[in-house]
């Protein structure tokens, strides 16, 4: 009897965990329309502001992608996340002088390199994920400020070569469809294009490659994946690799959308990017939940955030109320795993 | 003479077995009683029932005439138990003297009394013949010294039942004199001490009397002066069972294995070890003899220092576990909880994890390739619930063990090291998994069988292999091996 009341209520935990993010965010749905049944705020309900809301998280989504393979290898987070991106996008605008794609190439570079070491340090020498990320995130900051003198950066003032100010500026507000049922306010820009495209490759990588299982016998249980001969280092070291690769394109989109090169671009997305990641289903013990859950925990986020503005609450104390649910969250979370018996972390 | 211990028909029940079965032990004021038995015969349970670790056991104790409850570690040490276990308690970074006095600081005015702190450590160092600087902080002093420290720790806490747990594990020759020498002054103090060893000679030299546990029970206590190592050895084992295994007669094919001088420091030295086709090789010995280090170092888990290791007559230097699988060498872990099984997966995903890159193209993982080999494994195993879906940790001990097995069956290794394949699981589990030992080593495996078990020694392996404190001590053919001759040889190096 006491068993299967266990199992049931883990079938029940783990459909929670990867769907039922979903429901937390028809709730927010169902609360947007409430409060504009009430006369509280207007303009929800539209398919303007629903494309409005995906849009204002798509960069948010981007980044999650990358650094939920970090949380899943059960390393909780990539706190670098916020320079790599603000790095990423200043190095873009100065090598622009040398051509767009020459830019790219080396914006890539460097994002890259702080994946590698990521990956080493903590995948190869151990290191404590938090303190070793939260430690390069300063490193890269000080860099960026030393380096750029602590100034902004545009495009028209690094070089007079239009047309790779043109691709720059244009390439993240290209319009995939515009005019949606001619309708001229209604248009997908790329970046949404791109999150959901890693959405689903993020997803495909999780649950159908060796990779993605051998990532999650890591992050289950690390010591059993290292005596069943799991390259651990390597596997831990990779995740790390995609976060960067996804705080690359999150920051050449935040600096081509805000044609800006500049050390805060980038800043908050460690943190909101954790708080999407746990709404979504992913335990920070590791191993358990899905990019489908994550993408979930985004558009939760990209509600409470519309709902938050439509009312008229201040970007500080959205700051404040954001911090909240996150604390909530992890509370059920943790209180949850405990009463399954399964909180190894 | 006056009793400083009396447990009366003591009992304790885990879920599943009894671990302690109404069993009565008496120790004088003044007596070194030596508990002994195989592992899992009770013994540890005995004492930690002492040590205050259950709330649940069932008979009477008394200390000094006086029945107590020991139901928690406070109480034990209230009532005077003195504990001293073979993994060190101490703090490293702080001081011996704030180590050894540890909950009783002395004070002067609501400060700590430096001095007294000093001179009183000082005087409890002295008791166990250390001449150490009490304000050295515990990492800067050697682990056989740090061994001394806690027993003067113990010492310190005026205890008038001394419990010792395989005291001498981690201590050299002359220390282990010293620490008799200890004993002997602490006897002639009228200090009970109970002793817990492994070492029949150590028993020989510092006991007044022994009492054997066999399954939970007490055989029988003895004057050390009216028995002898052979009837100690006897009264552990029990009436030897019929031997019913080990009819057929396998016969070895060629060399995989080839070990030649193989060594890590301070764990195991000059090992020389071949292992055929078709083989079991059991390699027998007391816990801390090297069994499983020798195992790490073959799968390139730990390094070694020395020696070489070949296989198919090829020198081979294993770094990775990952690698130690590609040359065919696969390891089942003795902790199948921490080391074994992610308990939080699927019994289909533990069992494949080990062969994930054979199931795969171009980085596409199709888990689906191992279905018919799961299902095949999971019925010769007879995994119950026959459900590869099933979460591992919802299973019964016994059949996590078999999806462990289950694990590296499917990774067909041509050398699997077995540690401990059966323990702490029941009987059915355990037939199965001997069967499906056997029929690895018919089908030209060479397996390396570390066991404590010592009818599952006997009856699986082609030759014994006696492992005594790192080194092979001796090498006993199918022939010689019954049960009584091995735990023989791993008691006393050699009849």
């Amino acid at each position: 009897m006491e068993q299967t009341r266990v199992l049931r209520f883990g079938a029940f935990a783990s459909f929670v965990n990867v769907f039922g993010v979903y429901l937390i965010a028809l709730f927010f749905l169902l609360l947007g329309i409430a409060l504009q049944a009430l006369g509280l705020i207007q303009n929800f309900i539209s398919l303007s502001n629903f494309l409005n809301i995906l849009d204002n998280v798509s960069l948010l989504g981007i980044v999650a992608v990358g650094m939920a393979f970090v949380t899943y290898s059960g390393n909780y987070a990539d706190l670098s996340v916020p320079t790599t991106m603000a790095l990423t996008g200043i190095v873009a605008v100065e090598m622009l002088r040398y051509g767009f794609w020459p830019a790219v190439l080396a914006a890539t570079t460097v994002g890259l390199l702080i994946g590698l070491i990521n990956a080493v340090v903590v995948g190869k020498l151990k290191a404590n994920p938090i303190i070793w990320t939260l430690a390069v995130n300063y490193v890269t900051l000080g860099v960026i400020r030393l380096v750029w003198a602590n100034k902004q950066i545009y495009p028209e003032t690094i070089t007079d070569n239009k047309e790779a100010i043109g691709w720059f500026d244009g390439i993240f507000r290209q319009e995939v469809f515009s005019n949606l049922f001619g309708n001229p306010l209604l248009d997908i820009r790329l970046p949404m294009v791109f999150m959901v495209v890693l959405v689903i490759l993020g997803q495909f990588v999780l649950t159908k490659t060796s990779f993605g299982a051998q990532l999650k016998m890591t992050g289950s249980a690390k010591k059993a994946a290292r005596f069943s001969g799991i390259n651990v280092d390597f596997v831990v070291g990779m995740a790390f690799v995609l976060a960067a690769v996804t705080a690359i394109v999150g920051g050449l989109a935040i600096t081509s959308l805000s044609r800006t090169g500049a050390y805060y671009n980038g800043a908050g997305y460690d943190f909101r990017a954790v708080t999407a990641i746990v709404i979504g289903g992913m335990t920070l013990a590791g191993g358990r939940g899905s990019i489908i859950g994550v993408l979930g925990g985004v558009l939760v986020i990209g509600f409470i955030n519309n709902i938050m503005t439509l009312i008229g609450i201040p970007t500080l104390s959205q700051d404040m109320i954001r911090g909240l649910i996150f604390i909530i969250v992890v509370g059920i979370s943790a209180k949850s795993l405990r009463s399954l018996g399964r909180d190894d972390s | 003479m006056k009793l400083a211990l009396e447990m009366r028909s003591v009992s304790k029940r885990y879920p599943g077995t009894l671990a302690v079965d109404q069993v009565s032990l008496e120790v004088q004021a003044g007596e070194v009683h030596a508990l002994v038995g195989e592992n899992g015969a009770g013994k540890s349970t005995l004492m930690k029932m002492l040590a205050g670790s259950f709330d649940d056991y069932t008979g009477e104790i008394a200390i000094n005439g006086q029945v107590v409850s020991l139901h928690t570690p406070a109480l034990a040490k209230k009532h005077g138990v003195g504990m001293i276990y073979q993994e060190l308690s101490l703090a490293k970074p702080i001081s011996i003297a704030e180590n050894l006095l540890i909950g009783r600081l002395p004070t002067k005015f609501g400060f700590l009394d430096k001095a007294k702190l000093r001179s009183e450590t000082k005087y409890w160092l002295e008791q166990v013949g250390l001449g150490l600087n009490p304000d050295l902080p515990v990492e800067d002093i050697s682990p056989h010294e740090a061994q001394l420290v806690e027993i003067a720790k113990v010492l310190a806490s005026n205890p008038s039942i001394l419990v010792m747990d395989e005291p001498t594990s981690a201590l050299s020759r002359e220390e282990v004199e010293r620490l008799f020498s200890i004993i002997d002054g602490l006897k002639k103090k009228g200090m009970a001490v109970v002793y817990i060893s492994h070492h029949l000679p150590e028993i020989d030299r510092v006991a007044d009397r022994v009492t054997v546990m066999r399954d939970g029970k007490k055989v029988a206590t003895k004057a050390m002066s009216e028995t002898s190592r052979q009837e100690i050895v006897q009264m552990m084992v029990g009436t030897l069972k019929e031997e019913t295994h080990n009819t057929a007669a396998r016969t070895p094919g060629k060399e995989i294995l080839r070990i030649e001088n193989l060594s890590r420091w301070g764990f195991f030295h000059g090992l020389n070890l071949v292992g055929h086709a078709g083989e079991i090789v059991g390699i027998c010995g007391l816990a801390g003899a090297g069994r499983s280090e020798l195992a790490r170092v073959l799968v390139g888990l730990d390094k070694k220092d020395a020696g070489k290791m070949l296989i198919d007559g090829r020198e081979v230097n294993i770094t990775s576990m990952a690698q130690a699988l590609r040359v065919g060498i696969a390891y089942l872990t003795e902790d199948r909880k921490a080391e074994g099984l992610a308990l939080r997966m699927t019994v289909g995903e533990n069992a494949l994890v080990g062969i994930i890159p054979r199931h795969s193209t171009a980085g596409v993982y199709f888990a689906k390739r191992g279905h018919s080999l799961l299902g095949r494994l999971m019925n010769e195993l007879v995994v119950s619930p026959n459900d590869p879906g099933r979460m591992v940790g919802n299973l019964s001990g016994g059949n996590q063990q078999k999806v462990l097995l289950a694990k590296w069956m499917a990774s067909e290794p041509r050398v699997l090291i077995l540690d401990e394949p059966t323990r702490g699981v029941d009987i059915g589990a355990k037939m199965l998994i001997h069967d499906s030992i056997k029929k690895l080593a018919d089908g030209g495996h060479c397996i390396l069988l570390i066991s404590s078990d010592l009818p599952e020694l006997v009856g699986l392996a082609d030759r014994v292999m006696i492992m005594r404190k790192g080194r092979f001590s001796r090498e006993m053919p199918r022939s010689q091996c019954t049960e009584e001759s091995v735990l023989m040889a791993a008691y006393e190096g050699g009849v």
